[in-house]
């Protein structure tokens, strides 16, 4: 994509629609890098749900959020991912995939972000196949983070290639957890979403 | 955009609105009390990776 167009690009409005997917990718991606604080829980607490599934969820995350303590997710979150060596998930699209981290998977996201001019902070030593990096990326690629905002069809491969053979997987486990309260909520919102990527790409 | 595409694109866009996202930010945007933006989530940067603790875990794993 050329300059210009680029920049035309970031000065038109991002659809509603879309901004309301990157948020919801954010809010995953915010909780899944580390235990949330205080006063994500009172935001997260505030939210109304409806009768879908994704407002099922949020209803649910929203009555979890409003009766839990940070030290109480500070331990899921430990348990869920850190644990003694390994936790109960590991949350790594490589590991999903294939088994074993550092695998073929990762190797082909790098290659799909090099293409796409996302890069990672220099300080950061943490691994691009992490579930919180891929959903950041989804959510940069719809506002336009990394210098441009993406088309759809740009998001819908990127979602192909990476997030979707893994990601519902994922969230299922983590709503499934023993060691998920707050995360099973997580979980079950995550996993409502990506049924809705998926249909809503499919349509295009 | 072909006018194609632009009406499988508002078919989508449909389908979106009705599927529960605004939840999502109803509540968010009520707490900050701004107009929907992604920054409504605090990130720690565009992909603000940082070492934790499950980065950690991650180099131990990575040893196997």
């Amino acid at each position: 994509m050329g300059k210009a167009t680029a920049l035309l690009h970031r000065e038109h409005d991002v659809a509603e629609e879309d901004v309301l997917r990157a948020n919801l990718y954010r809010l995953l991606a915010h909780v899944l890098r580390q235990a949330p604080k205080q006063s994500d829980l009172d935001m997260f607490a505030a939210m109304d749900g409806d009768a879908t599934p994704i407002g099922e969820a949020v209803g649910a995350l929203a009555r979890i959020a409003g009766k839990i303590r940070p030290e109480t997710i500070d331990r899921e979150y430990h348990d869920l991912f850190i644990g003694l060596g390994r936790g109960e998930l590991v949350p790594y699209g490589s590991y999903y995939l294939t088994g074993f981290l550092n695998e073929k998977p990762l190797a082909r996201l790098r290659t799909d972000m090099a293409r796409l001019g996302i890069e990672r902070r220099v300080e950061v030593r943490e691994p691009e196949d992490h579930i919180a990096a891929e959903c950041e990326m989804m959510a940069g690629l719809i506002l336009g983070d990394f210098g441009e905002a993406f088309d759809l069809d740009d998001q819908r491969d990127f979602f192909k290639a990476h997030v979707a053979p893994w990601a519902r997987h994922f969230f299922t486990d983590l709503e499934a957890a023993r060691s998920s309260v707050f995360y099973a909520g997580v979980g079950r919102l995550g996993a409502a979403f990506m049924d809705v990527e998926e249909e809503a790409f499919s349509m295009l | 955009m072909s006018a194609k595409r632009d009406g499988a694109n508002d078919a989508r866009r449909d389908f979106l609105k009705l599927a529960g996202l605004a939840a999502v930010t109803g509540g968010a945007l009520t707490a900050s009390g701004k107009s929907a933006a992604a920054s409504e989530i605090p990130v720690e940067g565009a992909t603000g990776y940082r070492e934790t603790d499950h980065v950690k875990t991650y180099y131990k794993l990575a040893r196997f």
